[in-house]
C-alpha cells in the first residue's frame, strides 16, 4: 500500500485535534475529542480509531507529527514529578532565593513561583570549578551517590544535577552522571550543561529542574501513545513539536521534554508563516484571539522569530517576573489577557478597562443565556451588531441580546455614556489592549508594524483584526480557511529544527578563530546528527549560525545572525558588522568607543519536509459565487450612528470574488468584519485578502 | 460619571498607550545598559511628565524611590532652564543630592519633548551608576565633598550635540568609566525613544498639547487616592522606632495624621541629621512616605502626580530624614528604607489587615573596590535582601527586595566580575519571625577574597541590632550579621581585606504577623521538614 498519510496530533487544554493529511490528493480529514487529562493517550486514540474507521488506513501513515501541552499543564498544576536536586555544597538554595525581585511593587500579599524541588529534596555535594572552568575542588563521588541514595529514599523520582560554572566546564556534571548511571540505572536523571550549558545559576538551576519534573512523565506518556498506536497496526515513526517550531524524535523529547512546553502554540505560529507564504506575503503577524487570551506572534520571510528565553507557569498571569525562567527557544509569541470572554469594568479612576478576568466559556458572555452576568467582548461585538443574534456559531446557540444590553447598564450609568457607547468603548479599548502590546512587541525587535500583514485565526480574531490592524497601521489584513484545526496543520508542514548553544565568552579582538570554527562546527554536526535520526536529509538541512553578542561590560546579549562560515581573523569586521546592524535596528544607536564580545554561539539547522510540497485543498468551497448578500446595522467605529451593512455567507463566497468594506463575512467558527473603505478579495485557496485604506492622518 | 474631554474609554487607550511607551523605553535602557547595577539589580526609573514636570506615567519597572524622586527633578530642571531657555535634542543632567534621589551614584537625565515647536511633556531616567568616584560608598564620608563627583543641572547635550567637556571630566573621575559612561548613553537612548513614541503618539491622536489628557489622568488619579484614604480611619497615630544607627542607635519618630481625605506625615522628632553618609534628603524620605501610604491604601492605583497628592510628609531641617548641605548622603537607604515600616508600624493598631510587619531591610550590599592584575582600577556593587514581614494573609517571601526593588546578581555572575569566591549562599534557617504568618527568611552569603592585592570593601548592612519588628502578636525577625574572618565588624566603616580574607553576610528575617499558637500545624511541619525551623 502506498505510504500517502501523514498524521498530526494537537493536544490542547481542552481539546484534542488530528489531522489526516492524503499528499496524494491533498485532501484533508479531521478529528476533534475532549482531551483527557489523566491518559491522554485514550482521547488520541478515540479520535485516531474514527479516523481509521473512516477509510484511513493504518498502514498508509509514514509520519506521525505530535505536539502537546501536557507538560505545560504539569507545571501549572505542579503534577510533575517528585524531583530532587543535587548541586555544588552551599547553594541548594540558589532556586529558591531566586532574583529577589518583585512582580509587583505594591502588593504586600506578594507570591513568588514556589520552586518545583522543595528545601528538604535539594541535597549538595563537594564539588567546585572556577568561572574559567578550571577545577578547583574534584568531585566527591562517595558523597555524591550517598546523597542519590537519600533522595531516592525521600521518594524523588527524577534528579536533577546543576554544579556551579558547568556551562564553563561539565566534567563534574560528566562524571556525576556516569556515577549515577552504574549505581541506580533506572534512576531519571537530568545534568544542567545538558538541558542549558549558559551562565545565570538561578536560570540554569530552574530550567534543569522544570525538565527534571516533567521528564518521567514524558517517558510514560510517550512509550504508552506509541505503543497504543503500533497495536493498531501502525508504524509510521513519530516527530515531537519543539516550542521553536521545529521537530525532533522521540528519544530527544524524551531527554529534553522542557523543549516541548511550547509546542502547541509554536505550531499555531507556524501555520500562520504558511498562510502568509501561501498568499505570497513574507512578514506577517499572527493574531490568534480566543475566548479568554490573545496571542501575537511575528514571522519575517516566512520564519516565527524565536527567543531564547521562556517564563513558565507565570504565579499572576500575564505578570512578567511571576512565573519559572526557563532557556529554552521558543517561539516568540506574547499573550494578553483579552479575549471574547474578557469582562468589562469601570474601576476607580472611572476608567473603562477591559480583562484580564474572563467570563471563559462558562458561564461565558451574558448573552450566551448560561448565568453570566458580566459584560464582555463578546457582548458589545454583538450589541454593535459585529455578531449575527440570529445565526450564532452556525445557528447553534441561542443569543440573548437583551441581557448584553442590560448587563452593559450599570457602565453606561457609571460613566454617562449610552449602552452603545460603551460597548464602542469595549471594542476599542480591547483593540488597543492588543495593539499597544503588539506594537511594544515589534518595537522591541527593532520592526516597524506597517511592514506586516495581520492573519487573523481565533473565535474573536476576525471580529478584531480590521481594528488593531488599523492601530497597528498594518495595511493588509488575511483571514485563512480551516482556522479550526490550526494548529494540527502547522504540524504538518513544520520543518526538523535543531538549535544548540554553548557559552564561549571571548572578545571579537582577541577571539581565536580556530576554536570558534571548531567549536561551530562541533555544534552544527550535533544538530545535524538530530536530524538524521529525526529521518530528514541533514545534506540539505540550512544551517544558520547566531551568536549571543554585546558590548563589553553589557550584560544582556542581542543574538545575531551572522554570514555563513568558516571564520578566521578575516571574518573579524563582518562579525562585528553584523552585530552593530543588529543592534542599530534594535535600540537605535550603538555607544562610543567601545568593544563587542561574544558570549554564546548558537547554531539551528532546518530541513524542509521531504518529498512534497504541502497543499491543502480548501474545503466545502463548492458553491457558485455568493449571490447577494443580506444586510444588517453595524455601527462602524468610522460612523456617526448604525448603518445598513453588507453581510456574506462566507461557506458561498468563490475564489477571485472582490467586493469593499463596510462589510460582514460570517462562517460558522468566526465572523470577519471589515471597515470602510476597504476592499475584500477572495483567493484561490478560499482565503480572505483584506487590503486596508490608506491612512489620511 | 465625569466631567471632562476625555470619556472613560478613550481615556483608557489613550493611557494604555503612553504606559507602553515608557516601558518599552525601560525595555531599551535595560537591554543597552553596561553595569549590573541596571540590568541585573534594575536599580532605575523612566518617566514621562506634562509640560510642568507633574509625573504622566511611570515604567512598570520603576523603583518606589526613584517613582517618587524623578519628576520633582524635572521640575528642578524647569527651575534652572526655563522652557523658553530650552530647544529640541537638548538633555539636562544632575546628580544633585537634594534636587535628585538623596544620593550622588543616582544619575538623572531629562529631555523636553518638543512637538510643533513647544513643550509638551519631559521624558526623564534616573539610574544608578556603578560608581561616581569620591570615597567608595560606604556611610563614612561627613561631608557631600567626600562622596565623589557632583553634576550640577546641565545641558549634557545641547540641541543634540553631546558635551565632550563633560564626558571628559566624568570619565576621569569614576572608577569604571566605560560601565558609567555606557549607563548614562543607555539612558539617553530611553530619553530619545520615548521623544518618538510621544512624537507619533500625539500626531496619531491629533493631539496638541498633552495638558489636557494630563489633567485628566492625575485628576481621576487623585480622586481616586482621596477616596482610598477616607476608607482608612481618621486620627493621629505615632509611632518610633530604632535603627541600628552609628555608635548610638538613632530613632526615627512619625506623627500620621489621617484627615479626611489626605494624609499628613510629621517626622519631627527623629534624629537630627549626623556626619555619616546615612542622612536621609527630604525627596527620598518623601517617596518612601508615599510608597507605604500607596501600599496600604491603593496598591493598584497607577504611578502620576495625582495619586500622590494627596499624601504630605515634613521633617524639621537638620533632622535626619531632611538634611541639610553639606550633608553627606550615599548611603541614605540605611536611614530611608525605614519609612514605610516606621508608617506601618503607627498603622498597626488601626488597619493591621492593610500592612505587613516589619521587613529584613533596609537593602544590604557588598561594594568592592581596588585594582585589577593588570592595574585598571576597579568598583563593584552587589545587592543582596533580606525577608518579608508577614501579612494578616501570608507569610512573609524570603529574600525579596522591600521596600525597594533591587535583584540580586548571580554567583556564576560575581565570581566572572570581581576578585571574589563565593563560599556559599543559604537562607538561614530560623531567620523569619515566628507568628500565625511568619516572616521570610534571611539569607547567609560567604565570600573569599581572591584579589592578589588588598581590596576595599564596604557595606549597606543594617538591622544588625534592631530586629524587624512582628506585629499583632507576632515575634521579631533574626537581627543581621556581618563578619570578616568570622570576627563581627561594624558595617559602618570601610574595610581592608586581603587574598583569603572571608565575609559573611547574613541579612536579616521579617517579623511575623499575629500570635505563633495560632500557626496552622501543616505549616509548621512544612517548615521542619524543609529545615526552615528548627525541629
Amino acid at each position: 500500500m502506498d505510504q500517502t498519510h501523514a498524521l498530526g496530533i494537537d493536544i490542547g487544554g481542552t481539546f484534542t485535534d488530528l489531522v489526516v493529511y492524503d499528499r496524494a490528493t491533498g485532501r484533508i480529514a479531521k478529528g476533534k475529542e475532549l482531551t483527557t487529562p489523566d491518559d491522554p493517550s485514550r482521547g488520541v486514540l478515540t479520535a485516531l480509531e474514527k479516523l481509521l474507521e473512516g477509510g484511513v488506513a493504518p498502514e498508509s501513515l509514514y509520519r506521525i507529527v505530535h505536539a502537546t501541552t501536557l507538560f505545560t499543564n504539569a507545571l501549572i498544576e505542579r503534577k510533575g514529578a517528585r524531583t530532587g536536586l543535587i548541586t555544588t555544597k552551599g547553594f541548594r538554595d540558589v532556586l529558591e532565593i531566586g532574583r529577589e525581585r518583585k512582580y509587583e511593587l505594591y502588593d504586600i500579599h506578594i507570591a513568588m513561583p514556589k520552586p518545583l524541588a522543595s528545601r528538604d529534596l535539594r541535597l549538595e555535594v563537594t564539588e567546585r570549578m572556577a568561572p574559567d572552568g578550571s577545577e578547583i575542588t574534584p568531585l566527591d563521588e562517595g558523597e555524591l551517590l550517598q546523597q542519590v541514595d537519600a533522595l531516592r529514599a525521600a521518594g524523588a523520582e527524577s534528579v536533577a544535577i546543576v554544579f556551579l560554572h558547568a556551562y564553563a566546564n561539565p566534567a563534574h556534571e560528566d562524571a556525576a552522571l556516569a556515577a549515577i548511571a552504574k549505581k541506580h540505572p533506572d534512576l531519571i536523571v537530568t545534568a544542567s550543561h545538558d538541558v542549558a550549558p549558559e551562565i545565570r545559576e538561578y536560570d540554569r538551576t530552574s530550567t534543569t529542574v522544570t525538565n527534571a519534573y516533567v521528564k518521567p512523565l514524558a517517558h510514560i506518556y510517550v512509550d504508552r501513545l506509541v505503543d497504543k498506536t503500533a497495536a493498531l497496526g501502525i508504524g509510521a515513526p513519530y516527530f515531537m513539536m519543539l516550542s521553536n517550531g521545529g521537530l525532533t524524535h522521540i528519544a530527544e523529547a524524551k531527554r529534553s521534554p522542557v523543549q516541548l512546553l511550547e509546542s502547541g502554540p509554536a505550531a499555531g505560529a507556524l501555520v500562520a508563516a504558511y498562510f502568509g507564504s501561501k498568499a505570497g506575503v513574507d512578514n506577517v503577524l499572527a493574531f490568534d484571539m480566543g475566548g479568554t487570551t490573545a496571542k501575537l506572534a511575528l514571522v519575517d520571510e516566512g520564519e516565527p522569530h524565536v527567543d531564547y528565553h521562556f517564563e513558565a507557569a507565570r504565579e499572576k498571569r500575564f505578570a512578567e517576573g511571576s512565573g519559572l525562567p526557563l532557556n529554552i527557544s521558543a517561539i516568540k509569541l506574547i499573550e494578553i489577557g483579552a479575549g471574547g470572554g474578557s469582562i468589562a469594568h469601570i474601576d476607580d479612576m472611572e476608567l473603562l478597562k477591559v480583562g484580564p478576568q474572563s467570563a471563559g466559556s462558562e458561564p461565558g458572555p451574558v448573552c450566551y443565556g448560561r448565568g453570566g452576568s458580566a459584560p464582555t467582548v463578546t457582548d458589545a461585538d454583538l450589541l454593535l451588531g459585529f455578531l449575527n443574534a440570529d445565526y450564532f456559531a452556525g445557528g447553534s446557540m441561542k443569543i440573548d441580546r437583551d441581557a448584553a444590553q442590560q448587563a452593559m447598564q450599570p457602565l453606561a450609568d457609571r460613566s454617562g455614556l449610552s449602552v452603545v457607547d460603551v460597548a464602542r468603548g469595549i471594542y476599542d479599548v480591547v483593540n488597543e489592549n492588543m495593539a499597544s502590546a503588539a506594537r511594544v512587541h515589534i518595537a522591541e525587535q527593532g520592526k516597524d508594524p506597517r511592514q506586516y500583514t495581520l492573519l487573523a485565526t481565533g473565535g474573536a480574531g476576525p471580529v478584531h483584526a480590521y481594528y488593531v490592524a488599523k492601530k497597528l497601521g498594518v495595511r493588509r489584513l488575511i483571514c485563512p480557511l480551516a482556522a479550526g484545526v490550526a494548529s494540527a496543520l502547522g504540524l504538518l508542514i513544520a520543518p526538523a529544527r535543531i538549535d544548540r548553544v554553548v557559552t564561549i565568552a571571548s572578545s571579537l579582538e582577541q577571539m581565536d578563530w580556530a576554536k570558534l570554527e571548531a567549536a561551530y562546527r562541533e555544534l552544527e554536526e550535533d544538530a545535524a546528527k538530530v536530524i538524521e535520526e529525526t529521518g530528514f536529509d541533514a545534506g540539505k538541512a540550512r544551517i544558520t549560525r547566531l551568536a549571543d553578542m554585546r558590548y563589553i561590560g553589557q550584560g544582556f546579549e542581542v543574538v545575531t545572525t551572522l554570514p555563513d562560515g568558516p571564520y578566521d581573523a578575516s571574518a573579524a569586521q563582518s562579525l562585528l558588522d553584523a552585530f552593530e546592524d543588529t543592534y542599530r535596528r534594535t535600540f537605535s544607536r550603538t555607544p562610543p568607543d567601545v568593544n563587542a564580545e561574544i558570549i554564546n554561539i548558537r547554531v539551528s539547522l532546518r530541513a524542509d519536509v521531504p518529498g512534497e510540497s504541502v497543499g491543502f485543498k480548501a474545503t466545502g468551497d463548492t458553491s457558485d459565487g455568493a449571490g447577494a448578500p443580506h444586510t444588517r446595522p453595524v455601527r462602524f467605529p468610522e460612523f456617526d450612528d448604525y448603518v445598513d451593512t453588507a453581510v456574506y455567507d462566507r461557506a458561498g463566497l468563490k475564489a477571485g470574488e472582490r467586493f469593499d468594506g463596510p462589510a460582514v463575512i460570517e462562517e460558522n467558527e468566526s465572523t470577519l468584519i471589515v471597515g470602510p473603505g476597504a476592499t475584500i478579495e477572495v483567493d484561490p485557496d478560499g482565503n480572505l485578502l483584506v487590503a486596508l485604506p490608506e491612512d489620511d492622518s | 460619571m465625569t466631567d471632562a474631554s476625555f470619556d472613560s474609554a478613550t481615556l483608557e487607550v489613550l493611557w494604555t498607550r503612553l504606559v507602553s511607551i515608557v516601558d518599552e523605553a525601560a525595555a531599551a535602557l535595560v537591554r543597552t545598559s553596561f553595569s549590573t547595577v541596571v540590568r541585573d539589580s534594575h536599580d532605575f526609573s523612566c518617566v514621562i511628565t506634562d509640560a510642568a514636570g507633574r509625573s504622566l506615567v511611570q515604567a512598570t519597572d520603576s523603583i518606589p524611590s526613584f517613582i517618587g524622586t524623578l519628576p520633582r527633578t524635572i521640575r528642578h530642571f524647569l527651575d534652572e532652564f526655563p522652557a523658553e531657555t530650552l530647544q529640541p535634542g537638548d538633555v539636562l543632567i544632575t546628580n544633585d543630592i537634594w534636587m535628585g534621589t538623596g544620593h550622588l551614584p543616582d544619575i538623572s537625565v531629562g529631555k523636553p519633548l518638543f512637538y510643533k515647536g513647544k513643550i509638551v511633556g519631559f521624558a526623564g531616567s534616573t539610574a544608578h551608576a556603578p560608581d561616581i568616584g569620591g570615597k567608595i560608598r560606604s556611610p563614612e564620608p561627613r561631608e557631600v565633598f567626600e562622596e565623589g563627583l557632583q553634576i550640577p543641572i546641565m545641558k549634557v547635550i545641547r540641541a543634540g550635540e553631546p558635551d565632550e567637556t563633560f564626558f571628559n571630566l566624568l570619565r576621569k573621575n569614576v572608577r569604571a568609566p566605560d560601565e558609567v559612561v555606557g549607563d548614562l548613553w543607555a539612558q539617553i537612548t530611553a530619553l530619545d525613544l520615548m521623544d518618538n513614541r510621544i512624537d507619533t503618539f500625539m500626531r496619531e491622536y491629533g493631539l496638541d498639547t498633552l495638558d489636557d489628557l494630563a489633567t485628566e489622568i492625575q485628576s481621576r488619579s487623585e480622586r481616586a487616592m482621596r477616596a482610598a484614604i477616607t476608607a482608612l480611619p481618621d486620627g493621629i497615630y505615632e509611632n518610633t522606632i530604632s535603627t541600628d544607627g552609628l555608635t548610638e542607635p538613632l530613632d526615627l519618630k512619625v506623627t500620621l495624621t489621617i484627615d479626611g481625605d489626605e494624609v499628613m506625615a510629621d517626622f519631627a522628632g527623629s534624629a537630627p541629621q549626623v556626619d555619616k553618609a546615612i542622612n536621609c534628603a527630604m525627596c527620598y524620605t518623601y517617596a518612601m512616605t508615599a510608597y507605604a501610604v500607596k501600599c496600604a491604601a491603593a496598591p493598584n492605583l497607577p504611578n502620576n502626580d495625582g495619586s500622590i497628592r494627596p499624601i504630605k510628609a515634613e521633617a524639621p531641617e537638620g533632622c535626619i530624614l531632611n538634611p541639610q548641605f553639606p550633608a553627606s548622603g550615599g548611603s541614605r537607604a540605611l536611614i530611608g528604607h525605614f519609612v514605610p515600616s516606621l508608617i506601618f508600624g503607627a498603622l498597626a493598631k488601626v488597619v493591621p489587615d492593610k500592612i505587613m510587619a516589619g521587613a529584613g531591610s533596609p537593602l544590604w550590599c557588598i561594594n568592592q573596590s581596588g585594582v585589577t592584575e593588570s592595574g585598571a582600577p576597579f568598583a563593584k556593587l552587589f545587592f543582596f535582601n533580606g525577608g518579608m514581614g508577614g501579612t494578616n494573609q501570608s507569610d512573609g517571601q524570603s529574600t525579596l527586595s522591600w521596600p525597594s526593588n533591587i535583584s540580586t546578581t548571580p554567583i556564576e555572575v560575581i565570581e566572572q566580575l570581581a576578585p571574589l569566591r563565593v563560599h556559599h549562599r543559604t537562607l538561614r534557617p530560623d531567620s523569619g519571625g515566628a507568628g500565625e504568618f511568619r516572616g521570610g527568611l534571611g539569607q547567609e552569603v560567604k565570600f573569599e577574597s581572591t584579589s592578589l592585592t588588598n581590596t576595599a570593601v564596604a557595606f549597606l548592612a543594617e538591622r544588625t541590632r534592631v530586629a524587624a519588628p512582628g506585629i499583632a502578636g507576632g515575634e521579631d525577625g533574626a537581627k543581621g550579621e556581618l563578619r570578616i574572618n568570622d570576627q563581627l565588624v561594624d558595617p559602618k566603616q570601610q574595610h581592608i581585606v586581603k587574598t583569603g580574607d572571608t565575609i559573611t553576610m547574613r541579612t536579616p528575617g521579617g517579623g511575623g504577623y499575629g500570635k505563633p499558637g495560632d500557626r496552622d500545624a501543616d505549616a509548621i511541619a512544612q517548615d521542619q521538614a524543609e529545615g526552615k525551623i528548627a525541629e
